[in-house]
């Protein structure tokens, strides 16, 4: 740019510091906005991207489609013997499994431990086939890993487990007792590089997988199960292709003794990409996830958009003020061509200082992002800039081309000539309303989403699950096959003879979802293996006192009689004593409750249903609820979850349980927490994302607001001989400030039409990702566009003001 | 009609003060024609926007119709002008946005009457001035002297009784200069009182009387015969 141009543009911005700092302000708002929140996709989408030949790597998933199933849908795992049977029917074959922790948790949670002087720590242990490496090409720190996953008493650590145990000395060849089904000594053998923040596995300890089942693993050739991750590696997809293809008769050969013959008719084995894994999860959340990325990598592209629809209207709008300007350098000889030269120029190094200052505005608001969304971005500094770079460029010249055109179009003569400035005229002002109304659509829009989504967590949060969840500690660790019957029974008692403590119960599943997904087939009369599919939950000593159901019909399952206790598994074909919940008494045919007390289903094992209760919501929000029946086993906690009901302080409550714990199981990590934590955890993702956009969308409307609030500054200046006129014609200041506040109303009325449909889609289908969901009432579209709107009057309101309290002769003298 | 008393107008800025009008006494008949002359700069459209109550005095009394509107509150003044005074400018002061028909029809936006009246005033106040060809046209389709009568139907369509003309000929040619007095000169005719500043000697000599005007004071009254 020459040096004229230069300082014109550099006068242009110090001249009118209010109309610089709109511009270039509102920009660099939805410049770091767009840079966060493209940091958060690229995060989000560069999962296990890391993995050396990522692309060749698939996981087996176990999709199960029975008619009528409460448990279809895809599993992200198989059952522990699948690869050893694929082995065999697939010589070559190049996987591996990935058997206990090792994979990201909503909770953190670990499975696994490390003991120490009979002391119990928590660690991501994972049991690993001796092809893993084949597999997962981790860098390794030191060793040889290759030879170390021959040895079965070899164990690799990752560079941070590494120096947690053994500090600066060397790690190789010392021992370490670990414990995943039972503790043993382990040698270490090598260390790997710590695994990525972008990843979701999270191994520290990598131990070899048994050759045989361990006891606890009555399933580990059990068709239909799904409790260990297993990989596979291909070549090229078309090999994946030709496998994937065998794999039905395969199924159809192998499952046959545990589904009878044509099992893929129910049972099939996705391959799914590696890279896939992460944003596309089976189970509950698959749609969600993905879901969460793409809205917000759409909010961070429209925010950048309202940002720059901000800078156009705001130049535009002011364009005419330098009218003069234009027309003398025209007079002194400026081609068209050099005039628009000059202007996109100065659109351009406008957004690169927008750009400059939205990094920094992004660095700024990192940690607080990072706080809100539990995230962990950094900013790449070359990533940053080459993606600023590209945006500015793009931007410029978007920003600066209409303005250009229109500037450089002013005929000489008459600018010179006239008083006034020309301010781009109807289609000028047209324009800039079009503008306003997609600003304020897709802030409104924004609004609308926040709302719905606050509403709905809160919905959660609150929602009735059929137990009280304050005053309630769960306690997984229990369920850890390391404990004796005799242990937990102990450590129960224990909990009962603490003050404080109302009842004690187990059961083998717990709120957060955690626990044992059992499903029962309730068999009806007709052609055997018919009927509908039922959860089976087994509820032990206390847990009806404990959760305390509401009884719908019936009674309770209790001590006091003697057919109610179904703790010995063997005796079930004699007959059980049952409660249903109420989805499973619509599931089994009852018109109500009361009509299915007494009545005996499910031959040839029969099931007695003495109660029906409430449903009782230990899962995922975003699953439905399900059809349950819970059987008594007052004698049999074996891997039960426990649950505490007390009064008084959680926290205090919550350590002497822990220190209890301690003192009884060291030989176990205890893993326990306040159940409206666990069931928090179902929610993490979901607050973490709300929060985002919460983020966005305050951000998307102040942008919006900084450009209408040039636009009315830079309209009512133009308005001010119109206001002039007017108020000598009588009119009021009540008349004028109406009159102003009104036209920048229209725009944003007309905005809801835009915002009204995108966020009912949007909403609807975020919402259906959820079992127990709230209506989407007119309500919330109502109310976030009042808040807009209100937010855009009190934008306009003090210039209308001021403009309506000038005197009418300073108006006309003003021109 | 107005009587003015000792006004004052000072303008202040940061570190000046600037007299614009000193002691101006003034008295105005209802159906008067009164022309004020004098060089730029000397108060008259001060003068003429204190008569037109769209500027205050700093000190002194102004009696409209017997009532000291010097301290009247602006919503009340607003009122004033609405009902009671019509104003014609020198650059017309059209709103580029509106048709000559609205233009002329904003003088009645303020005012509760039925949208029929309302109608058949502006028709009859351009039919007046000539004007009612040009109803559909906007500002800038239009001769100087075609917009200056849009602006005088726009002044007397709500039938003030004070109209007040600042150098309402000064942009226009000799002929239309000429139409817009005939106007004027009318319009006093039928009964209305005209104040207007001009710095054409030929068309003060219209108005049944002159003001000259030097330095925020006036100097002399010339008085013609009726």
């Amino acid at each position: 740019m020459p040096r004229f141009a230069l300082l014109a543009l550099y006068r242009s911005l110090t001249r009118d510091k209010l109309y610089a700092l709109l511009t270039i302000g509102g920009l660099a708002m939805g410049i770091a906005t767009f840079l966060v929140l493209a940091l958060y996709v690229r995060f989000e989408t560069s999962f296990e991207r890391w993995v050396p030949r990522y692309d060749r790597i698939y996981r087996v998933d176990t999709a199960v489609q029975f008619p009528g199933s409460p448990f279809n849908g895809a599993y992200p795992a198989t059952m522990p013997g699948m690869l050893e049977q694929m082995r065999e029917d697939f010589p070559g074959l190049i996987g591996t499994r990935i058997r206990g922790g090792g994979f990201r948790t909503p909770n953190g949670a670990k499975s696994g431990a490390v003991l120490r002087g009979g002391i119990a720590t928590a660690e991501n242990v994972a049991q690993i086939d001796p092809s893993f490496l084949d597999v997962f090409a981790l860098p390794m720190v030191q060793g040889d890993g290759a030879r170390a996953l021959g040895d079965p008493g070899a164990a690799l650590l990752s560079r941070s487990a590494a120096r947690r145990y053994f500090g600066s000395s060397d790690p190789i060849g010392q021992t370490l007792t670990i414990s995943l089904d039972a503790p043993a000594n382990y040698r270490v053998a090598a260390v790997f590089e710590d695994l990525p923040a972008n990843s979701d596995l999270t191994a520290d300890i990598l131990i070899a997988i048994p050759k045989t089942p361990p006891p606890s693993e009555w399933a580990w050739y059990k068709w239909g199960t799904a409790s260990v991750a297993t990989f596979l590696r291909f070549e090229t997809p078309s090999a994946a292709r030709a496998f994937a293809a065998r794999l039905p008769s395969f199924i159809d050969r192998r499952a046959r003794p545990d589904f009878g013959p044509g099992a893929s008719k129910w049972l099939s084995l996705p391959l799914i990409p590696l890279a896939d894994t992460h944003l596309k999860p089976s189970g509950p959340e698959s749609a969600s996830r993905q879901l969460m990325v793409t809205t917000l990598g759409s909010i961070g592209l429209l925010t950048l958009l309202i940002g720059i629809v901000n800078y156009v209207n705001l130049a535009t709008a002011r364009a005419g003020l330098r009218a003069r300007e234009v027309a003398m350098r025209k007079v002194v000889g400026a081609s068209r061509a050099a005039l628009i030269g000059q202007f996109l120029g100065e659109a351009i190094a406008s957004v690169a200082v927008a750009a400059l200052l939205g990094l920094m505005l992004a660095e700024v608001g990192l940690p607080l992002v990072n706080a809100a969304g539990g995230t962990a971005l950094a900013m790449p500094y070359i990533w940053a800039l080459s993606l600023l770079a590209a945006v500015t460029l793009v931007v410029g010249v978007a920003a600066g081309v209409y303005p250009a055109l229109v500037l450089s179009r002013f005929p000489a003569a008459a600018v010179l000539a006239s008083a006034r400035a020309p301010g781009g005229g109807k289609a000028g002002a047209r324009l800039r309303e079009a503008l306003v109304v997609l600003q304020f659509g897709l802030a409104i829009a924004f609004l609308i989403g926040t709302v719905v989504m606050a509403v709905q967590m809160r919905h959660l949060r609150v929602a009735d699950l059929g137990f009280r969840r304050e005053g309630l500690i769960t306690v997984t660790s229990l369920a850890d096959t390391k404990i004796g019957q005799d242990q937990a029974r102990a450590f129960l008692a224990a909990l009962r003879a603490l003050p404080g403590v109302q009842s004690v119960g187990t059961a083998n599943a717990a709120p957060g979802g955690e626990g044992i997904s059992n499903i029962d087939i309730v068999e009806q009369p007709g052609p055997p293996g018919q009927g509908p599919l039922l959860r089976l939950i087994s509820a032990g000593p206390g847990f009806f006192e404990t959760y305390r159901p509401r009884l719908l019909a019936g009674r309770l399952l209790d001590d006091a009689h003697a057919a109610d206790d179904a703790s010995d598994w063997k005796r079930w074909p004699l007959g059980r004593n049952v409660v249903l919940n109420r989805r499973a008494v619509t599931a089994l045919g009852f018109r109500t409750p009361e009509e299915a007390i007494g009545k005996t289903v499910g031959n040839p094992r029969p099931r007695t249903i003495v109660g029906v209760i409430d449903e009782l919501r230990f899962f995922s929000p975003r699953t439905a609820d399900t059809a349950a029946y819970y059987i008594y086993t007052p004698n049999a906690v074996y891997q039960h979850i426990g649950a505490v009901r007390f009064t008084g302080d959680p926290r205090a409550m919550l350590d002497t349980v822990q220190a209890t714990w301690r003192r009884m199981i060291p030989q176990v990590p205890f893993r326990g927490d306040t159940a409206d934590r666990k069931l928090a955890d179902l929610y993490t993702e979901d607050d973490r994302a709300m929060r985002l956009v919460g983020i966005g969308t305050g951000l998307a409307v102040l942008i919006g607001c900084v450009g209408l609030w040039g636009l009315a500054a830079f309209s009512t200046a133009r308005r001010v001989r119109e206001i002039g006129i007017r108020k000598t014609l009588g009119a009021s200041a009540g008349d004028v400030a109406r009159l102003l506040v009104g036209q920048f109303l229209r725009p944003v009325l007309i905005a809801n039409l835009l915002a009204w449909p995108l966020a009912w889609f949007a909403a609807r289908t975020w919402l259906a990702g959820f079992g127990d969901r709230i209506a989407l009432s007119p309500l919330y579209f109502l109310g976030a566009s009042l808040i807009a709107t209100a937010i855009a009057v009190l934008t306009v309101l003090g210039q209308s003001l001021r403009a309506s309290r000038a005197s009418p002769a300073w108006a006309l003298r003003s021109e | 009609m107005i009587q003015l008393n000792a006004i004052h107008r000072a303008y202040r800025s940061d570190e000046v003060e600037t007299t614009a009008l000193a002691e101006i006494d003034l008295t105005v008949a209802a159906g008067e024609f009164l022309a004020i002359m004098g060089p730029s700069g000397c108060g008259k459209s001060t003068l003429l926007n204190i008569l037109g109550t769209i500027d205050r005095p700093t000190s002194g009394a102004y009696l409209f119709e017997g009532e000291d509107i010097a301290k009247v509150p602006e919503a009340q003044l607003a009122k004033l002008r609405r009902d009671r005074l019509g104003f014609v400018f020198q650059s017309f002061n059209l709103i580029d946005e509106l048709t000559i028909a609205e233009n002329v029809a904003l003088a009645l936006a303020y005012r509760s009457m039925p949208s029929r009246e309302k109608r058949e005033r502006v028709d009859a106040a351009m039919d007046r001035v000539g004007i009612a060809h040009r109803r559909n046209h906007h500002p800038h389709q239009l001769s100087g002297g075609q917009q200056q009568r849009a602006a005088i139907a726009r002044a007397i369509v709500g039938e003030p009784r004070l109209i007040l003309a600042d150098e309402p000929t000064g942009n226009l040619d000799t002929e239309n200069g000429a139409q817009v007095m005939d106007i004027l000169t009318r319009l006093n005719a039928d009964g209305a009182t005209i104040v207007m500043v001009t710095h054409s000697p030929a068309h003060a000599d219209i108005a049944k009387r002159t003001v000259h005007m030097l330095d925020g004071r006036i100097l002399s009254a010339v008085r013609r015969a009726a």
